[in-house]
């Protein structure tokens, strides 16, 4: 895989993840890094690693999306040659952009925005394109966590965003273990998106290349840490777990989360204390290297925004519409360009990040 | 354990040295015994409560040795003959009550057996427990072999009760675990009834009278061990060297002046009774000869109090030199033996010591290495103190504030090795876990945010564990005690605790739940099985998050060794080598290099993951950590409930 940067001989692969990611605090709990081996582990939201592995050829640096040592534009030009599209910064490649909605009822009040995620993943199960989907549900603890939906029920478990690191690509791993052929679909932020290009390129993980049919990316700002959360949500008086929230667009400049009791509101300024320091590093809001990418659309609480990327994406779409199950239109102009400008805002900010890192 | 009672008197028998010491105590006819196990002590009470039926007399395994002892006081009180038994660990846990039973003093003959462990082959230290002698004023008592050991218990009891107050015998590991001839006496016919006059008081008031009394109990006792034959000289009437030597050193140090020939320049003093010293016979022997070479383990206590003593006498005695630990002639640390001795006389009086040929050494080496499997001082196959100190592991690395094991002393103190995954950071003591963790739980308003859990096992939790715990209850620190619950005091032989309702002798006890114990205490707790990894580590998370205060999880899951003798464990264990995943990434022989149960191995030529059908006991916890699912268990037909 062209995009990972040689390791110096005999250096430990989990050495490199747990001296440059983990222990910098860069690690996001996406989870690429789990599920391939016991030596990392997932516990309330935090990946550790016990153990020495000893193995200089692991997968589990190579994977890892916070990995500080590829230039992160020259990681994703290779990521997207590997996989046969380019590299189109701010927003990524995008054969069509729609906004629209899902039509069924039993998505309403469940899902984020139009639903359009949950409902493409759904058909995508209906119609035998994958067998299994790689999702983030909230595990009983108040904990997202990954999990995999066979089916409509078990993909609107998993409807709504939780916006915590709960290492869903763990299970994706531990799946592509399975002695099994079907597809797999994958919902995931842009750095466990970035992960899964990374997979799918990689000489040794032949079954990700495989088995990877489908890849849903969400747009994303920021994600929280799980116990950071829990301990700002205790502060606000916001008890128990945490059902869905979200970051409305600008200008809401809130965080909003749900609970047994309702909505709640925290100003973004405390919310933005605690996210993930590797967040920052991140230059990509829309998952530029899924099948489609799906958010919030400007201005119109109701509708998703969908960036669709591959023909594979598009095929989806174009199904489900067919099908009457989304309900879209061409993306609007005007919404098109503000999601550019905060495209290329959150990779300016990610370049100045990094430059100060690099430089102390 | 054997039924010493059954010994025919002035019949000649192989009896290892604790059995001899029971011997002499039943000789003596004590009427309670009472101990804390240990090595290399514990066969002296079980020798004793397997003979307690027999003899008619009461043998307790105490909660701790502090408790023995003050059992073993009270009936002297009465009038009988009682005995406590321990470790040498286990004589600091009494010596607040040693150093005021010296000064009260006693009335039934009561001895103190300290069994020393020189080269701590089975303890946390090698400490010289004599100096309790020295430190409480009392008659020390060395001797070196099983006879002795019997013929020594004897003269304890009549020691005791002539000078009112407690004999200190000191055996040592290699004594204590030798078999030789031992010819036994015979039983006494009755023993006296229990009484305790009520006019009469024992206490230590006034102290500095009754301290001034003990003094002349030390100089009465001195006189009469003086004359009990106990310290012996053979050699040259005045000998090139003198070496003065006791307990198993006498012996070493007779070997190497055979082995050097030098019998006719050389002269051994091998004193039984090393305090107090026999002033007159040293003085004598010091002023036979110009130098003076110590052989003891493991502290220089003869040495310095001789040279102490010399330096009393040396206008009349003249110029001497002095050969021992303070001259590197014998080691201040470890083990005595023949080999050191002889290199020692050979040193002083000029002469090679005979040594076999390095070469042949290094082929007996070679060839008796290849017999000894390759296993690691570590957990038995099984162990629940494995998977107990790995969900340790786990939740500490999860937890990620560089959380803390403050241990303790059982099996589970090897959690300091690779065995338990290096997972004990500190550990010193029975009850010092506890005890440490509550200073550190208290440090949290200075900034210390590391997460504390200590560990004590179930006989270690009534030993000294409970003061440790109320303290930390009552000032409220905050740390998760773990209980590890394995229903026996397991690395001293299985003996019975409070938890277990057994007693020494068989007879049902009252049975203690540390469950109940810590609740009536006020410390939340909760019981999880070890074995079931996701719940302990989840049940331990939990713990460890809630902060603010003691709070305890037992793991209880009964000793695998236990557990084989009841039947065995459920489940035969075997490798799918095909779902192995042997060296490669997603694996590097995780069960084996990482796990390390010994049950584990790997097949080199196959490079996967087996089992060893030998030492795997069938447990199944392994199956839990191997991530491809290639470690299978499959009920055992045979197995236990």
């Amino acid at each position: 895989m062209g995009a990972v940067a040689e390791l110096p001989a005999n250096q430990a692969c989990l050495d490199r993840l747990t001296s440059e990611v983990i222990n910098q605090g860069l690690c996001v709990a996406c989870g690429a890094c789990l599920g391939l081996c016991p030596h990392l582990i997932f516990l309330d939201g935090q990946v550790a690693a016990p153990d020495a592995c000893g193995l200089s050829e692991g997968r589990c640096i190579d994977l890892c999306p916070m990995d500080p040592a590829p230039e992160p534009a020259a990681r994703r030009q290779e990521l997207h040659q590997a996989l046969g599209s380019s590299y189109q910064p701010p927003i990524g490649p995008v054969i069509e952009a729609w906004q629209g909605r899902a039509v069924a009822a039993d998505l309403q009040g469940k899902v984020q925005y139009g639903g359009v995620v949950s409902e493409l993943v759904s058909l995508a199960l209906e119609e035998g394109l994958v067998g299994e989907a790689v999702v983030t549900v909230a595990g009983q603890r108040g904990v997202p966590q990954g999990a995999r939906a066979k089916n409509r029920p078990e993909v609107l478990a998993a409807a709504g965003s939780i916006y915590a690191g709960g290492g869903a690509l763990g299970e994706l791993n531990r799946a592509l273990a399975e002695p099994a052929d079907h597809s797999l679909a994958v919902v995931g932020l842009p750095c466990q998106v970035l992960a899964i290009a990374g997979m799918k390129s990689h000489p040794r993980y032949p079954a990700a290349a495989q088995r990877l049919g489908l890849v849903i990316g969400l747009f994303c700002t920021m994600n929280l840490p799980v116990r950071g959360l829990r301990r700002l949500l205790q502060a606000e008086g916001v008890e128990g777990p945490v059902l869905k929230s979200d970051f409305p667009p600008p200008p809401a400049g809130v965080y909003q989360v749900w609970n047994q009791s309702g909505l709640h509101e925290l100003p973004i300024e405390k919310v933005r204390d605690i996210r993930f320091s590797g967040c920052a590093l991140c230059p990509d809001l829309t998952a530029e290297l899924s099948d489609l990418s799906v958010g919030a659309c400007e201005g119109r609480p109701g509708l998703n925004t969908i960036l669709v990327r591959t023909p594979a994406g598009a095929k989806l779409v174009e199904r489900a519409r067919k099908l009457g199950r989304l309900e879209l239109e061409p993306a609007a102009a005007e919404s098109m360009d503000h999601l550019q400008i905060a495209a290329t805002n959150k990779r300016a900010r990610a370049e100045q990040a990094r430059a100060e890192r690099q430089h102390g | 354990m054997a039924d010493l009672t059954k010994l025919t008197p002035g019949q000649r028998t192989l009896l290892q040295g604790n059995e001899a010491i029971a011997r002499g105590a039943l000789e003596a006819g004590i009427s309670l015994a009472a101990a804390y196990p240990g090595n290399p002590s514990s066969e002296i009470l079980e020798s004793l409560a397997d003979s307690a039926a027999a003899a008619g007399i009461y043998v307790e395994w105490s909660a701790n040795e502090k408790v023995a002892l003050e059992a073993a006081a009270g009936a002297s009180f009465a009038g009988l003959r009682a005995m406590a038994s321990m470790k040498q660990n286990g004589v600091n846990v009494c010596q607040d009550f040693i150093c005021n039973l010296t000064i009260s003093g006693t009335k039934g003959g009561i001895v103190l057996v300290t069994a020393d462990d020189p080269g701590s082959i089975s303890s946390t230290n090698e400490q010289d427990a004599r100096f309790i002698a020295k430190l409480a004023e009392l008659p020390l008592l060395e001797p070196s072999t099983p006879a002795e050991c019997l013929a020594m218990m004897r003269f304890a009891f009549e020691l005791s009760e002539q000078i009112g107050n407690l004999v200190v015998l000191r055996s040592i590991s290699r004594l204590s675990h030798t078999r030789a001839g031992v010819t036994p006496g015979a039983l006494p016919a009755s023993r006296p009834q229990p009484y305790w006059d009520p006019k009469v008081a024992w206490h230590t008031l006034p102290t500095v009278l009754r301290h001034k009394a003990m003094l002349a109990k030390l100089a009465k006792a001195g006189e009469i061990m003086s004359a009990a034959g106990f310290n012996a000289y053979s050699g040259p009437e005045r000998p090139e060297l003198l070496v003065i030597a006791s307990a198993s050193s006498a012996l070493y140090a007779d070997e190497a002046r055979d082995r050097l020939g030098v019998a006719e320049r050389v002269g051994l003093l091998k004193l039984g009774c090393t305090w107090p010293l026999d002033e007159a016979l040293l003085l004598r022997h010091l002023a036979a000869t110009e130098q003076i070479l110590f052989a003891e383990e493991v502290d220089p206590f003869i040495e310095d109090n001789v040279k102490a003593l010399y330096a009393q006498h040396a206008p009349e005695l003249g110029v001497k030199r002095f050969f021992g630990a303070a001259t590197g002639h014998t080691p201040p640390v470890g083990e005595m033996s023949p080999d050191v001795l002889a290199e020692a006389l050979g040193k002083i009086l000029g002469r090679e010591p005979a040594t076999v040929d390095a070469a042949y050494l290094e082929r007996v080496a070679q060839r008796v290495a290849a017999l000894v499997p390759p296993r690691e001082f570590g957990f038995c196959p099984g162990c629940p103190h494995r998977a107990s100190f790995w969900s340790m592991k786990q939740v500490l690395a999860a937890d990620g504030r560089d959380g803390l094991v403050s241990g303790d002393i059982g099996c589970y103190s090897l959690a300091m090795l690779p065995t338990g995954f290096q997972r004990a950071n500190a550990v010193h003591c029975m009850g010092s876990g506890p005890g440490v963790a509550g200073g550190l739980g208290q440090l949290r308003s200075q900034g210390f945010d590391q997460p504390v859990i200590t560990t004590v096992g179930d006989s270690t939790f009534f030993h000294a564990a409970l003061p440790a715990i109320i303290n930390a209850r009552w000032n409220q620190s905050d740390f998760v005690l773990v209980v590890l619950d394995n229903s026996a005091t397991a690395m001293t032989g299985f003996q019975p605790h409070p938890g277990t309702g057994q007693t020494a002798t068989g007879r049902p006890g009252s049975q203690l739940d540390p469950q109940t114990v810590l609740t009536a205490l006020g410390v939340p707790c909760s019981v999880v099985d070890p074995y079931d990894l996701e719940a302990t580590q989840q049940a331990l998370y939990d713990a460890v998050q809630a902060g603010g205060g003691v709070r305890a999880l037992i793991l209880r899951r009964v000793c695998a060794l236990v557990q084989n003798k009841r039947g065995g464990h459920p489940y035969t264990v075997s490798v799918d080598p095909d779902k192995c995943r042997g060296e490669n990434c997603g694996c590097h022989r995780f069960c084996s290099r990482v796990f390390r149960c010994p049950g584990l191995a790997f097949d080199e030529a196959a490079g996967k993951a087996t089992i060893d059908p030998v030492v795997c006991v069938g447990c199944g916890v392994c199956t839990q950590i191997c991530p491809a699912g290639a470690i299978q268990a499959e009920p055992r037909k045979e197995a236990a409930a």
